[in-house]
């Protein structure tokens, strides 16, 4: 197969690529930003003592992470239309993503508040600070810190995740390597070319990862 | 709901307090008063509600039933607004407790800033002169990690003193430090004792009981044994349990 790879027909394709890549890089961040949202929301009720909140915070996260998330993508796509909602295919990607990841995200906030000793709580509780205080000074500011690797993490799972949303004709990486595969029946080239763009991606994140890592090890955080 | 509260209290009033947790009874009807500027010693074996008695105090416990009267305040009253309650009450705990993400005169203006609004630049200059009266006046910017159980637990007492508040309850201060640092912080709570500060004081450190405590209290399973002066308690003690307790922390 690889005898006639043909490098030309990869440069000639590059503008694709780099506007694929460009797109897979924009919708990545709008849908990481909108995980950290249904994630923090998440969490929160999840936290909750009482039921009502709880329970369908669990129900989410457990439906979420047990169906595929090519499932979850077709279910928006096709089901919406079917209620009225009719959304450019770009948007239903970013919500479907959004939704997935924010399951995970809730669970990787809801560790993190957790892994605050109680100690923390009671020290805040005995100087007379409310339920707010206690998380905007004491518990989220120390479970930031912890969170981070992991949701830097997830961040690189949401990225490599984005590819499925080729499926519905969004034009992303991914969908570039499929139009070289298709138009010249040059499968090698064309994915061969965004797995080395991935490949870029997932190390941009990890050296994100490391230097996040080095600066909260500097901030005296350690116990 | 609200019933008033018969006669005179003090500052800290159990009457027939109970509590438990699960079937086990923790506290066993304690009825016990502490008078402002009075130091109670509470000691006791390990097990015996010593610590969960002062933790009902500021509510980081609850009680069953009985009446818990706090500066003129009952605990069970709905009316009582207990987050307000705390900021009279400092508690410092046997594991300090600190916040790790704060430097040392962080910890003691956090909550004055945030709870008694105090403004930052006062809060700042109260903190510097709390940390330099338990001697950690070069330690105002360091990172709790960075100091010692001694200096945590130090900085810890300036926390709680940095709210002004009127009751000061510790639980087992010095027992998670290591030998050469009890003193250090013993010293301190003398300190604020001579102040005038009304304290609860569960601890084993009977120089520290002998030297400002008015009174002794003993508990065992449960319930107030005995109680007296520290010099009737550890010269003589009137229980066979007190007896075997005491001559149990004095054989080493």
């Amino acid at each position: 197969m690889l005898e006639n790879f043909s490098l030309r027909t990869i440069v000639e394709y590059l503008p694709l690529f780099g506007q694929g890549l460009v797109t897979t890089v924009w919708l990545s961040v709008l849908s990481f930003a909108g995980a950290l949202a249904v994630g923090i929301v998440l969490a929160a009720m999840n936290l909750q003592r009482g039921w009502l909140f709880r329970v369908p915070a669990k129900a989410y996260i457990d439906a979420v992470r047990a169906t595929p998330l090519l499932a979850q993508l077709y279910f928006l796509y096709f089901g919406l239309p079917r209620l009225g909602i009719i959304l450019p295919e770009l948007v239903v990607g970013i919500l479907a993503l959004s939704l997935n990841s924010g399951a995970y995200v809730a669970e990787i906030i809801r560790a993190g508040i957790l892994s605050i000793p109680r100690g923390q709580v009671e020290a805040g509780v005995a100087s007379g600070m409310t339920y707010v205080q206690r998380m905007r000074l004491v518990i989220l500011p120390q479970a930031f810190k912890v969170t981070i690797p992991p949701l830097l993490g997830q961040a690189i799972v949401l990225v490599k995740d984005s590819a499925l949303l080729s499926l519905i004709a969004v034009a992303e990486l991914t969908r570039a390597g499929q139009l070289l595969a298709s138009d010249r029946f040059m499968p090698a080239e064309g994915f061969i070319t965004i797995a080395a763009f991935y490949l870029l991606l997932y190390y941009g994140l990890k050296g994100l990862a490391a230097l996040s890592g080095r600066w909260l090890g500097l901030a005296g955080a350690r116990t | 709901m609200t019933k008033p509260i018969k006669g005179r209290t003090g500052m800290i009033e159990f009457r027939g307090v109970n509590k438990w947790f699960g079937t086990l009874n923790v506290l066993k009807d304690i009825t016990l008063s502490v008078e402002p500027r009075e130091v109670v010693v509470v000691c006791g074996p390990s097990g015996s509600g010593k610590s969960t008695l002062i933790r009902c105090i500021n509510g980081l416990e609850t009680i069953r039933d009985g009446d818990l009267v706090v500066d003129g305040q009952r605990l069970a009253d709905p009316a009582t607004n207990m987050t307000r309650l705390r900021t009279e009450i400092g508690f410092v705990f046997q594991s300090f407790n600190l916040y790790p993400h704060k430097t040392a005169l962080e910890n003691v203006t956090l909550a004055p800033i945030h709870v008694r609004k105090i403004p930052r630049a006062e809060a700042e200059k109260a903190g510097r002169e709390l940390l330099a009266k338990v001697g950690l006046a070069d330690k105002v910017n360091a990172y709790p990690a960075q100091l010692s159980g001694g200096q945590q637990q130090r900085v810890a007492i300036a926390r709680c003193l940095g709210m002004r508040p009127k009751i000061m309850l510790f639980d087992e201060p010095t027992s998670a430090l290591d030998p050469e640092m009890i003193s250090e912080v013993l010293d301190v709570m003398v300190a604020v004792a001579e102040e005038g500060m009304t304290m609860m004081v569960v601890t084993h450190e009977m120089g520290f009981a002998r030297k400002v405590a008015q009174r002794v209290v003993f508990m065992d399973a449960g319930a107030i044994v005995e109680s007296g002066t520290p010099d009737e308690f550890f010269s003589h003690p009137k229980t066979d349990r007190s007896r075997a307790f005491l001559s149990k922390i004095l054989r080493h």
